[in-house]
């Protein structure tokens, strides 16, 4: 008799749950603890932000765009301001570049500081939570000391930067990565390359194999943890990363092996802090004295960009993994006729609950953590009956019908007629 | 007469170790906030949570039982009646000549108890931390009893009158019969009984149970109100009679013999410098553990306590009882 008697039961993390620092839902299927099924939910921190940003002009929605989430509030902001010089052909000056690495690195120290304290309270490592973070105040402190915020600094605008760097915050910054060196990262590589505790909860959970990462297109830590060399600031010789000799860490160089586990995510994270200390110091070497933007003032730039036509494409490496914003101009108007953002979280998450298949149940918070999910830059889009109030789920071919019918309302004399590929994930739930 | 007095007794001891544990809580959390470069609650914090939770509102889930707003108050009972049999600086009030079992017995009893309340909340968290704690309630009994049944064994070739009472650690105690062996073999039992006190209060590898990340708290995930405030408090006095029974096992020396005092003072001196020692044991096994580690997947800890911790326990039977049957020399 090989018919066995299975007690499933469907446990939800989430929406709100200790686990999670934003609203998402997971539907897990347990045997026992071993987990049989994972299904995400997502949508529940929809705020129309595309919405918004139709009705706003370009040097507006740098302010929205930088809201879009608390953590990586540079990055998307640089993206942005990629995506619309790259619109309208605007050359951003050389100091201007290296400054948006310097700030672009002082956000991927404070994330990936917060991301290690999260992860280490995920596994009830408390002291990490509190000592990573405690050590995270410097640099936040140092940004607040640039921008005047301890988030959102607003740095960029289009064209340039919006402050300089001066000595003082060089000496400053100089001051902080010795900090950091010397204190900081020998207790960090301590716990997140030699714990005892760290290593048996952390290991081997969570694995995402290079072919599940390259299949649903993980991004940032999570596909170099997996050993895909992939970066774009190095793949596509973004701006001034080429000169500051910017290279995809794997974890390779740290521990000599790849298994794609939360570990190895975490090893990523902690070889990108050393790199980022590398870059600030190298950009300060390397920074021209010359102006930091093109248009001395914000409506120079707006009547510039009111003659803009076409679109354009930004891309960046957040600290989560690679950004992209998309911008087409709306010629006579200021304001952009779409922009459309593309985020880290959204592949990464569903290459994690593909991931999870087959582990326990004390691994899903340490691996929705690893990723460091950013759920607010996710939720654009939802499809809700405002009569009902149901949600809708669009498969694969329906998404594909609702392209077809759009290109050819645009363009009626484009034949080609593409098929469902029907792919792993098999659609987008929404 | 003598009812009246044990009654009294066991209500005194029932009020001093409910303030003791408390302030212990506080002081747990004060330390651990230090060693996390924290500040920390005020010390009395526990007592004031534990005075919101009894004044607040308690939310009965719709699918639960009767059991759901039985069981604390069964834990609180079960709770207090073991502080009968717990060796609190002297023998246990309740002394008989079984007592030690029934020690054992009332403190599984009390986790048995918050598995029935967490399953009969019908919250699917509660059921599995209920899963978890049980699957940790087996795997933790089997070195502990070992243990303790050797040390007791060995004790019991000292000419005592009744070897499986508690009162027998004050009588004699393991270090003064002085062979290497002994001495070896309770330093191995001193560090199985760290780790079993640590799963037994559940804190840092043995914080599975309760995960707040995983589960939400486990057990406790419905419960609200006076009834969680019950739980916290039976928690706090079963950390106390646990710790109670290390340190009576290992470190029972008390301070009246060497004060020259009788009578009932000579117990409060035993009782005060007894809380010290437990405080002592549960910094050990509670704070500096928790600050110190994180929590462990439930398979990980089986196989800790199953391999190493079981095995830890059997050398250190094994060297008590070469010991009295003199094999070696």
């Amino acid at each position: 008799m090989n018919s066995r008697i299975e007690y499933w039961v469907k446990i939800p993390i989430g929406p709100i749950h200790p686990a999670l620092e934003e609203p998402e839902k997971f539907i897990i299927t347990l045997d026992g603890e071993r987990i049989i099924h994972v299904d995400i939910k997502l949508g529940y921190n929809l705020r129309g932000l595309e919405w918004i940003a139709m009705r706003r002009n370009y040097i507006q929605l740098l302010y929205l765009v930088e809201r879009i989430c608390g953590i990586c509030s540079f990055s998307h902001n640089h993206t942005y301001t990629r995506a619309v010089e790259e619109m309208a052909g605007i050359e951003v000056p050389e100091r201007a570049e290296y400054i948006r690495a310097i700030i672009g690195e002082l956000e991927r120290i404070h994330s990936h500081l917060l991301n290690l304290g999260v992860v280490g309270h995920a596994i009830g490592y408390d002291t990490v939570l509190h000592l990573s973070w405690l050590a995270r105040e410097r640099v936040m402190d140092i940004l607040e000391a640039i921008g005047g915020n301890r988030v959102n600094y607003a740095m960029n605008t289009i064209g340039g930067v919006r402050r300089d760097i001066e000595e003082k915050h060089k000496r400053m910054i100089l001051e902080m990565i010795r900090y950091y060196r010397e204190e900081v990262m020998p207790k960090v590589e301590e716990i997140f390359l030699y714990d005892p505790t760290v290593e048996a909860r952390l290991r081997d959970a969570g694995v995402i194999p290079k072919r599940i990462a390259l299949e649903y297109s993980a991004q940032g830590p999570t596909a170099r943890g997996s050993g895909i060399k992939k970066d774009v600031r190095y793949n596509e010789q973004l701006g001034v990363y080429p000169e500051l000799g910017i290279r995809p860490i794997t974890p390779k160089e740290f521990t000599g092996v790849i298994k794609g586990d939360v570990f190895d995510r975490m090893v990523v994270r902690v070889g990108e802090l050393w790199q980022s200390m590398e870059i600030i110091e190298k950009a300060f070497d390397q920074m021209p004295e010359d102006k930091i933007k093109t248009f001395s003032k914000d409506n120079v730039a707006l009547a510039k960009l009111k003659k803009a036509e076409g679109a354009g494409i930004g891309r960046y490496e957040a600290p989560r993994g690679e950004t992209i914003h998309y911008v087409r101009a709306n010629p006579g108007t200021d304001g952009p006729a779409k922009w459309k953002a593309r985020e880290p979280t959204f592949p990464n998450l569903f290459a994690v609950a593909r991931a999870l298949v087959g582990e326990q149940l004390a691994d899903v918070p340490v691996a929705i953590a690893s990723i460091d999910p950013c759920l607010s830059c996710t939720d654009r889009v939802a499809i809700i009956d405002s009569k009902t109030g149901k949600k809708k789920v669009l498969t694969e071919k329906d998404l594909l019908k609702a392209s077809i019918e759009k290109t050819k309302e645009i363009n009626p004399n484009i034949k080609a007629k593409p098929e469902a590929v029907g792919g792993i994930c098999g659609g987008v739930r929404l | 007469m003598n009812v009246l007095c044990t009654t009294v007794g066991l209500i005194a001891i029932y009020l001093y170790v409910s303030f003791v544990s408390l302030v212990w809580d506080g002081l747990d959390r004060r330390l651990v906030a230090r060693m996390q470069r924290r500040v920390g609650p005020p010390l009395l914090q526990p007592f004031y949570d534990f005075l919101k939770l009894v004044s607040k509102e308690s939310i009965i889930p719709r699918d639960s039982n009767k059991m759901f707003e039985a069981s604390p108050i069964l834990a609180l009972a079960a709770s207090i009646t073991l502080l009968a049999y717990t060796p609190i600086g002297f023998g246990p009030i309740l002394a008989t000549k079984g007592d030690v079992l029934v020690f054992i017995y009332l403190l599984a009893l009390i986790a048995f108890i918050r598995v029935i309340g967490a399953v009969s909340s019908g919250s699917p968290y509660a059921q599995i931390g209920a899963q978890r704690e049980v699957i940790m309630l087996a795997s933790r009994e089997a070195p502990m009893m070992l243990g303790l049944f050797a040390i007791l064994w060995r004790l019991a070739k000292l000419d005592v009158e009744r070897p499986f009472s508690l009162e027998t650690l004050y009588q004699h105690n393991i270090w003064e019969i002085g062979t290497p062996l002994t001495i070896v073999g309770s330093l191995v039992l001193l560090i199985v009984f760290v780790f079993w006190l640590a799963s037994e209060i559940e804190v840092g590898y043995f914080n599975i149970p309760e995960a707040e990340t995983e589960v939400a708290e486990g057990p406790m995930a419905e419960y609200s109100g006076r009834h969680l405030a019950l739980f916290k408090l039976s928690n706090s006095l079963k950390e106390y009679a646990s710790a109670s029974l290390v340190v009576a096992m290992f470190f029972p020396w008390g301070l009246s013999q060497y004060l020259g005092i009788s009578g009932i003072e000579a117990m409060l001196v035993d009782l005060v410098f007894h809380t010290i020692k437990v405080f002592m044991i549960l910094f050990v096994s509670m704070s500096l553990f928790r600050a110190i580690t994180g929590r462990l997947r439930v398979t990980q800890a089986v196989n800790l306590f199953w391999s190493r911790i079981l095995s830890a326990s059997i050398i250190g039977a094994i060297l008590l009882v070469i010991d009295i049957l003199g094999v070696i020399g």
